[in-house]
């Protein structure tokens, strides 16, 4: 008796090890009629990071029902971001998989970089949904991505801009250049820091550019010299501001998170954001107190938008295609813009919208802790091309965190 | 029939849970680090290697991470052999025996933000001193957690495993019979002191040593403690491997997998030259 449980265990084992035998399933991209026709009653997987309660209730309340009542598409969303999505796909391939576990992904511009580089993603497909010619796909914003051409391979669903967010109880007149935060860095050590993430990363960016007489010069494909060049500018730059940082910039906080709980707890004065409405969010959900302010400083900071992919070995493309038109559609994107409900910025170009569409936007409440989105637009600066990202990152482990 | 082919479905099982996930798993990184898999991989190179080796940062995060294994063992053994020769009778029977063990109903993440919350400079301790006037601002209080020194990372890993080691050191004390060794050693004239250094203290260690060593290179690659209360730098192995694989740029993964292969042929190295371990007294004493 006692080595049936055993028999059992092994024979799991085996039996688990199934051999992929199905093949990638075509969507005819001609046709609007048959993709509705191909994809409805499906069941597919969404991998998403679900880090904000405000995103996940927009996903569960509202999304999800939406799309099970009009298509009876039942959407399952797995927890992951950025390079656990990457990992995963990369994995599918190397394993030559030829079906994909994951059928919808949210991505941004470095995670979109690395799946083309592994040639991880389906495409071009965006052009058959009905509601894409509704994007303002002329805004440099939301039609590069991180200076990459889209090319039909992600389609974009929202658009942020990083933010500074401080206590105004504490900071009556927040730093609005270099000069200024190096000064209230020196008369107030230890209550400034920036991430060791894709956030504190993206504040590098911002700065690095700051440098720049012209923007333009860092914009486009990845430049060896202008790297150089700016980047040790703003190595000195940091290198200044370190002992004055929280911790002394012996240590900073590995993620956006750790950030905000230092703030929320009063250790630091400063936090950040990319999603220009995380004031409003965090002071709704009672983790900031609501002397909590957002800005951007004169010099700018960087909008991006973020994007949804289809994978390559999905076997419900044609779904995921039905879904994805659902998220951009008026009706989703304005919802979704209401401060309470995410505050994300739409990427419709609500001008050209038809009247009836147009609507959904009318008499969305204003934000409240952080400036509107036609102010922030006038400091919006561009993403780099991701290469930058890389070597800012590897460089700053090197001349600042060990130099 | 039965009992010739129980240890034969064990081996079995051992082998296809244990040894050939352990095995593959390295083969694949080994074969990753030689650029012969992967998807952007170009061929065979030792590049990936000669990084590695070539890397300061990376033999710092293994000295880093030895050091802070081996004076959490450290601490972590004087405090369970104290509490195991005080304590003897009563420390694996009745309501005391809960509050020894607690900490084991902990997993690392837990514990880990647990020390975060009680030692970080907005952390109870350090409100409990601001309100009582030690402190004038909360950045006063010392800097315990992501520090240089890791205090952080090795209190969180005393509290996580101080009770095996009781348990062990309990064990040990009853099934190699120290009272009765200790009272033959006072009947024949030593001293208590002299009984527990000559005695008592060199039969734990020589007992429990492979065990030792083993939790030393449990501290050693643990990841979610020093991912919490450690700093970038100097940064432990583990850390320092995940975030090489798994940051902004792919041709980084080699790398990472060369410093994992390479983290694993030392330890091995060091398991196959200190011999075998004694699993006999990581059992729980059940009566």
């Amino acid at each position: 008796m006692m080595h049936k449980p055993i028999i059992t265990i092994i024979l799991i084992c085996f039996l688990g090890c199934k051999t992929d035998k199905s093949h990638e399933k075509s969507v005819d991209l001609s046709d609007w009629s048959a993709v509705e026709a191909q994809g409805q009653n499906q069941s597919m997987n969404m991998m998403m990071w679900k880090g904000d309660p405000k995103i996940n209730a927009y996903m569960s309340d509202f999304v999800l029902p939406k799309v099970k009542s009009q298509y009876g598409i039942d959407v399952n969303i797995v927890s992951g971001q950025g390079n656990m999505i990457v990992q995963s796909l990369m994995t599918e391939l190397q394993a030559n998989k030829s079906e994909s576990e994951i059928d919808l992904v949210w991505i941004n511009g470095e995670t979109f970089y690395q799946l083309r580089q592994i040639d991880a993603l389906y495409g071009p497909w965006t052009s058959v949904l009905p509601n894409a010619k509704y994007i303002n796909f002329d805004n440099p914003f939301i039609g590069k991505d991180f200076q990459q051409d889209i090319d039909g391979y992600e389609l974009p669903w929202g658009n942020v801009q990083m933010t500074w967010i401080y206590d105004s109880a504490k900071v009556k007149n927040p730093p609005q250049n270099k000069a200024e935060l190096l000064d209230f860095a020196k008369a107030h050590p230890g209550q400034f820091t920036f991430d060791n993430h894709f956030t504190g990363l993206t504040f590098l960016k911002s700065l690095m550019i700051s440098f720049a007489e012209n923007p333009d010069e860092l914009y486009g494909d990845f430049d060896e010299a202008t790297y150089q060049k700016y980047s040790q500018q703003l190595w000195n730059y940091i290198n200044q501001l370190k002992p004055y940082l929280w911790q002394e910039g012996e240590a900073f906080p590995e993620n956006v998170a750790q950030m905000h709980q230092l703030f929320a707890s009063g250790e630091i004065w400063f936090s950040m954001s990319n999603n220009d409405s995380e004031v409003d969010n965090k002071i709704n959900e009672g983790l900031f107190q609501n002397t909590a302010r957002a800005y951007v400083p004169d010099f700018g900071s960087i909008q991006n938008s973020h994007y949804l992919g289809i994978p390559k070995l999905s076997q419900h493309k044609a779904a995921a295609m039905l879904v994805a038109n659902f998220m951009i559609s008026a009706q989703a994107q304005a919802h979704k813009s209401k401060p309470e409900v995410w505050g994300d910025g739409s990427v419709l170009d609500i001008e050209n919208l038809p009247e009836n569409q147009k609507q959904h936007f009318q008499n969305i409440a204003k934000r409240r802790y952080a400036p509107q989105r036609s102010e922030l637009d006038q400091n919006a600066l561009m993403e780099l091309h991701p290469e930058y990202m890389i070597r800012l990152a590897e460089d700053f482990r090197t001349k600042i965190i060990n130099p | 029939m039965k009992l010739k082919l129980y240890p034969v479905l064990i081996k079995l099982l051992f082998g296809l849970l244990i040894v050939l996930p352990l095995v593959a798993g390295l083969s694949y990184a080994l074969s990753y680090s030689l650029g012969l898999s992967g998807l952007l991989t170009k061929g065979f190179t030792l590049d990936y290697w000669l990084k590695a080796l070539m890397s300061k940062s990376l033999w710092m995060s293994f000295l880093y991470s030895l050091s802070i294994g081996l004076v959490s063992v450290v601490i972590s053994l004087c405090i369970a052999v104290s509490m195991a020769l005080s304590w003897n009778k009563s420390i694996q029977q009745g309501r005391f025996s809960y509050f020894i063990f607690l900490p084991l109903c902990f997993p690392a993440t837990v514990m880990a933000f647990l020390v975060l919350q009680w030692l970080s400079p907005s952390g109870w301790f350090s409100r409990i001193a601001f309100e009582l006037g030690f402190i004038h601002s909360l950045n006063d209080f010392p800097n315990v957690v992501r520090d240089f020194y890791g205090i952080g990372i090795i209190f969180c890993s005393v509290l996580l495993i101080t009770p095996f080691f009781t348990i062990l050191m309990s064990n040990i004390y009853r099934n190699e019979n120290l009272l009765e060794l200790e009272k033959l050693s006072k009947t024949l004239g030593a001293s208590s002191r002299k009984t527990l250094r000559r005695v008592t203290l060199p039969i734990l260690f020589k007992k429990s040593k492979m065990t030792l060593l083993l939790f030393v290179i449990f501290v050693m690659s643990s990841y979610e403690v020093p991912l919490i209360l450690g700093r970038q730098y100097p940064q432990m192995v583990s850390v320092a491997i995940v975030q090489k694989i798994q940051k902004f740029n792919l041709d980084d993964i080699p790398l990472g997998f060369a410093m994992s292969v390479l983290y694993a042929l030392l330890v091995i190295l060091v398991l196959v030259v200190f011999g075998k371990p004694s699993r006999k007294y990581l059992k729980p004493n059940i009566k």
